[in-house]
């Protein structure tokens, strides 16, 4: 088990190789000097000269990228462009709200889309059926930006309920929490809906009412429990989607987390801070994959014995 | 699909039975109207409207007028009427979510069959590369390939091609390994084909189902990206009507016109839906298992 | 001083007219008024903060000189603990010397404080006052005797008194920084004793001096980067120290106790303010901003977006403010590139922009035409040339006279994506079209566009200039020969001559006459089109007092509070 972990760690390390590399190469072709953002508008060509000789600019691309690369053997991330500040310090700073956002969202996700799955399941082919899918849709099929504003519309400013945005207080993760885990539902809803389409057609559901369960009992421990794999995996892949993908939530709504922090980067061609910032994605990307999978082997005793066969 | 029906004998019922099974589906058929409406409007819409005078003519005398007989869905800030470039936005979105899933089905098939067909070093290679796209979200993917090639329509449908070509190369990665070991293309093998056209003969036409199901949610998905570029302010360039750049630029009027951001925001979440909508009934239909 | 009387309101926020309808109360305001003169006859710290408190509902001021009041209450009311202002982009660098943001700037205002104060004209025309140098004098052209206030000391915790050192390291350092731009022309600082030093320059610049007013060159503490105290920058002189920064969330200010200039009267520049805590906190989208007014959650909404002014004027506990603002939006040629460095053919095309459309676009009227170049309410501003109005036969002859009779050019017109330049651009692209130019509009990232300009590969661009002090950084940044950010790449001796002049003429006259020749010079060579300068627009809670608003928006709230 321990080395099964160990050897999903050590694959990272190519990824890490290539992303780093990638990122650094586009950020480097996108045109759009950065000493000419840090620089301001009045400045002379020879500050903005200087600014890129302080910054290495002027280095061909490779030694720039190589010298990069030596700061992240020994565990520096360099320091941003624009900010001067530490890149993983910021991205540390980040990340709670941004976990904050993420968790909050699957978790309303979770409560909208399982009983939903469920019951459409259970429903199969009838109007409930057709009536809760398109419910749960109506969440992927809108512009996340929009729902967001339409919300902050009627609950902040018709109805005086909720803050408009940024991290004020406890209230005022809600909104945002609510348009990002709206969008969510549809998958883990469709998935909940399939997987239990497929778990009731098995026999031992049939086996399981004619051993006089009831029906309740059927549905949650017999079915619910043999689905929850594929439905795992679709939670584990839409949680680590939100890390970075909530860059539009985040821009509606003020709320300073990793996404808004990339695309910011993007934007003022801050290379340190979005590669940084995208290995450290990177990585913990892999690592909820990696909890998702060892998830699996507390529901699934048989993926757990591939396990230990492997390891 | 037609010409492969044709083929084969077994198929064609293959397709009716699948057909048969969608039309039940209520939700589908309703997806399926709205598209065929909106695919009609984007052909018609230039002969109702004039583009220059109707679409992008500025009248800036009658600009914010909320709808009304004249201007059902209202003017916008330039006074050009919303409805007219709703119509017509209908022909740059569904042309971009077309574009860019066809140039990712056409990049991702070759990647996955490439992956799939060889396996080994081939494979860890093509699937790692993917794996490394799939980890950084496809906005951010597609802002720093828009910055890199300027903003146009095309370059617009590259950047969002990329996230689809992932997900095909995904699927048909592994639909092909599952066939490749098949005795029938073993035997293709045994009789000499080359490996290009087992792979296009036999390979290709039985991972059809998924990727019918991929299209459809994937057009609707990246007809969502491409107005979140534009909400970034860096989509279509203007003044071209696409959905999301009617969004962004009603965004700024979320209060005093709020209709320039609503209608523009219901036309996209109907079509997305509408494509959600049939890719599921799609992939119910499509799927072996739900045969009763 | 009418201006200054009408910008008076008592702290019962009442408006002039109003003020005149009561006597008694007129005799209040003539009665400060009458103090503030003399304080400013004394000499005593410049004293240009008038006082009285808010301002009429939307005083559109004729020019920048109409400004906002700042000041005290003379009632015994007390003030609310935090002052919080949304604004409208996130702070990235608080090391002075190594940015030169205007979001920045502003909250290093309240912690840092310049040798020369540069104040927002209330107090009338002479805008540079005495800040923490109580005079100084030009001992020949290149040298300038500055003496400097004794009684200041920084927030260190330890009352380190500010000297003449300080004042040394402050500007030799910024020779090594991104600021030095500002400070263009410094040759070296010499320690004449703890209070006075001498500053040499290049050669006589008649706004050398005023380059001191530049918040990035704030007096900073020698002591602290010798000492090696970790972030040295956020040590200042100001009323207010820092407090806490969280990326995108907000920056806090807190009232520094032991604060030098307590005893100072409360209209004095460098006086501090009731407020214990002032928080600045970044609402990048503009709807966010104001429903966060509206709802209470901040005291000031910067930049509130003009079409929902309306629902913020309609809200009783909501003031909106409104006056001529200083930053001029223009539309630019790369005169280096073929078409466009046919002068005709610009002047056809700055014919066919229907500026007041554009206007009407991009900010609903909120802002003034202008003909000229320069910035408004800056030395020497001329706008009575005759310009290129919107005229579409002039344009066509123009067109047939450059040898384009049938247009036929097509080109690219590029912008920072985003208001207002999407809507500028938008309009224009249409105009153009009548003249048989066709326009490809082309969003881009500030960055990449800044690079575009500067590397000189746009066409047509749209563009914006804030500048609200030196005339230098307008005429010689933007049209000098070769400089970084003449991105119009427009060259002519003739008009190089003329900045020059401009920038060490010693007889103000002759200094004046070639400013106004040279503005006449630049709007007919046709470079840029010059489009609107945009009014200043904030909107704030009623019981704000205490601010100091300037028309680039470089406001002053270190005198600012909530009454309550």
């Amino acid at each position: 088990m321990i080395k099964y972990i160990a050897k999903r760690l050590v694959m990272l390390i190519p990824v890490i190789l290539v992303t780093s590399f990638l990122i650094y190469w586009a950020m480097s072709l996108t045109g759009g000097d950065p000493a000419l953002m840090i620089a301001g508008d009045n400045a002379k060509p020879e500050q903005i000269e200087q600014i890129r000789e302080e910054l290495g600019l002027n280095d061909p691309f490779l030694v720039q990228y190589l010298n990069y690369m030596k700061g992240m053997l020994t565990g520096d991330m360099g320091k941003s462009y624009v900010t001067n500040k530490d890149v993983f310090k910021t991205f540390m700073e980040r990340l709670p709200n941004t976990l904050m956002l993420g968790g909050a969202a699957v978790l309303i996700a979770v409560i909208v889309s399982l009983p939903l799955g469920i019951y459409t399941a259970i429903h199969q082919n009838t109007w409930k059926d057709t009536a809760g899918m398109i419910f749960a849709l109506f969440g992927t099929s809108m512009p996340n930006f929009w729902l967001g504003l339409m919300l902050i519309l009627i609950f902040s400013l018709y109805l005086g309920l909720l803050p408009t945005g940024g991290k004020t207080g406890p209230t005022s993760i809600i909104l945002p929490a609510v348009t990002v885990g709206f969008g969510l539902a549809a998958l883990i809803t469709r998935t909940t809906r399939s997987s239990m389409l497929d778990v009731l057609r098995q026999d031992y559901m049939t086996t399981a009412r004619a051993k006089g369960c009831s029906e309740k009992q059927v549905i949650f421990r017999h079915g619910l429990k043999n689905a929850l794999i594929p439905i795992i995996t679709a939670i584990g892949l839409q949680m680590s989607l939100v890390i970075t993908g909530s860059v539009l939530a985040e821009t509606v709504f003020s709320w300073p987390g990793i996404g808004r922090l990339v695309y910011d980067s993007i934007t003022k061609r801050d290379t340190p801070m979005v590669t940084g910032s995208i290995i450290m994605c990177s990585i913990l990307m892999c690592i909820i994959n990696l909890v998702v999978d060892l998830i699996y082997a507390f529901f699934d005793p048989r993926i757990k014995a591939q396990y230990s066969k492997k390891g | 699909m037609d010409s492969y029906s044709t083929k084969h004998v077994k198929s064609r019922t293959l397709f009716q039975e699948t057909w048969r099974r969608l039309v039940k589906n209520k939700g589908a058929m309703i997806g399926m109207g709205f598209l065929i409406f909106l695919i009609l409007a984007a052909l018609l819409s230039p002969f109702i409207f004039n583009y220059e005078t109707d679409v992008i003519g500025q009248n800036m005398s009658d600009r914010l007028m909320g709808p009304c007989a004249t201007h059902w869905f209202g003017t916008d800030e330039y006074g050009r009427d919303l409805f007219a470039r709703v119509i017509y936005g209908a022909r740059y979105s569904l042309a971009i979510g077309v574009g860019s899933v066809t140039i990712g089905l056409v990049v991702g098939t070759v990647l996955g069959s490439l992956a799939g067909f060889y396996g080994g070093p081939v494979d860890s290679l093509i699937m790692r590369a993917i794996d490394i796209f799939y980890s950084i979200p496809n906005i951010l993917t597609a802002v720093v390939i828009v910055s890199l090639l300027g903003t146009s329509t095309v370059n617009l449908m590259i950047a969002l091609a990329f996230s689809c070509a992932s997900s095909f190369s995904r699927i048909v990665r592994a639909s092909v390994m599952t066939i490749r070991d098949q005795e029938y293309v073993e035997s293709s093998y045994a009789m000499g084909l080359p490996t290009w056209k087992i792979i296009a003969k036999h390979i290709l036409p039985n991972c059809l189902s998924p990727i019918i199901v991929q299209i459809t949610l994937l057009i609707g998905s990246t007809i969502i990206s491409a107005s979140s570029l534009s909400f970034l302010g860096i989509g279509v360039p203007a003044p071209a009507p696409e959905w999301g750049a009617l969004l962004s630029a009603g965004r700024g009027h979320i209060r005093d016109a709020s209709y320039m951001c609503v209608i523009p925001g219901l036309a996209i979440m109907f079509t997305v839906l509408a494509l959600n909508l049939l890719g599921d009934g799609l992939r119910d239909a499509l799927d072996p298992k739900m045969k009763k | 001083m009418k201006t200054l009387i009408a910008g008076f309101c008592p702290v019962t926020g009442r408006t002039g007219k109003e003020m005149e309808e009561k006597n008694m109360k007129k005799k209040m305001v003539l009665a400060l008024a009458a103090v503030m003169l003399v304080t400013s006859l004394a000499g005593c710290g410049g004293g240009s903060s008038s006082s009285g408190s808010g301002s009429s509902g939307s005083s559109s001021g004729g020019s920048s000189e109409a400004a906002a009041s700042a000041g005290e209450s003379t009632e015994a009311t007390g003030a609310k603990e935090t002052l919080i202002i949304g604004t409208d982009a996130d702070i990235n660098n608080l090391d002075l010397q190594k940015q030169q943001d205007a979001a920045n700037n502003v909250i290093l205002k309240n912690t840092h404080q310049t040798l020369v104060f540069f104040n927002n004209g209330s107090a009338g025309d002479d805008r540079f006052v005495p800040g923490l140098a109580t005079d100084w004098e030009f001992s020949d052209d290149t040298h300038i005797t500055m003496h400097l206030r004794d009684d200041v000391y920084f927030n260190d915790g330890e009352q380190t008194p500010m000297t003449a050192e300080d004042v040394k390291f402050t500007l030799d350092m910024a020779m090594e920084n991104v600021v030095a731009s500002a400070l263009a022309g410094y040759v070296s600082c010499n320690v004449v004793d703890d209070h006075t030093v001498e500053i040499e320059i290049e050669s006589y610049s008649n706004e050398f001096v005023q380059s001191l007013a530049s918040v990035p060159l704030s007096i900073q503490s020698k002591k602290a980067y010798d000492d090696g105290v970790e972030d040295p920058y956020y040590i200042g002189t100001g009323p207010y120290k820092f407090d806490e920064w969280i990326d995108g969330e907000y920056c806090r200010l807190v009232k520094v106790e032991d604060y030098w200039g307590n005893d100072l009267p409360e209209d004095d520049n460098f006086a501090a303010g009731p407020a214990k805590i002032i928080e600045f906190r970044p609402y990048i989208e503009a709807s966010s901003r104001v429903m966060a007014l509206q709802t209470g959650e901040i005291d000031v909404c910067i930049n509130p977006p003009i079409n929902e002014l309306q629902y913020l004027e309609d809200d009783d506990n909501i003031e909106v403010y409104e006056q001529t603002g200083t930053r001029l939006f223009y539309f630019a040629f790369n005169v280096s590139k073929d078409p466009w460095d046919n002068q005709t053919l610009r002047q056809a095309v700055a014919c066919a922009i229907d500026r007041d459309a554009v206007l009407e676009a991009a900010v609903y009227g909120k802002g003034t035409l202008q003909t000229t170049i320069l910035n408004r309410g800056l030395w020497g501003f001329y706008d009575d040339m005759e310009g290129f109005d919107y005229d579409l036969d002039r344009a066509k002859s123009l067109m047939a006279e450059a040898g384009y009779p049938d247009g036929g050019i097509s080109t690219t017109l590029s912008y920072a994506s985003g208001t207002p330049y999407e809507q500028i651009a938008t309009v224009i692209q249409a105009n153009l079209a009548d003249i048989g130019i066709e326009v490809t509009l082309e969003p881009m990232e500030t960055a990449t566009l800044k690079s575009a300009c500067v590397d000189g590969t746009q066409e047509l661009f749209l563009w914006r200039w804030n500048e609200d002090s030196k005339v230098d950084f307008v005429y010689r940044d933007l049209f000098y020969t070769g400089s970084g950010s003449n991105y119009h790449h427009y060259a002519d001796s003739k008009a190089d001559e003329m900045i020059d002049i401009v920038a060490t003429e010693k007889d103000q006259d002759v200094r004046l006459q070639t400013a106004q020749e040279l503005q006449e010079y630049l709007v007919d060579a046709c470079p840029q089109v010059p489009l609107y300068i945009a009014n200043l627009v904030i909107a704030y809670n009623k019981n704000l007092r205490g601010q100091y608003f300037y028309g680039g928006g470089n406001h002053n709230w270190s005198h600012a509070y909530i009454a309550e």
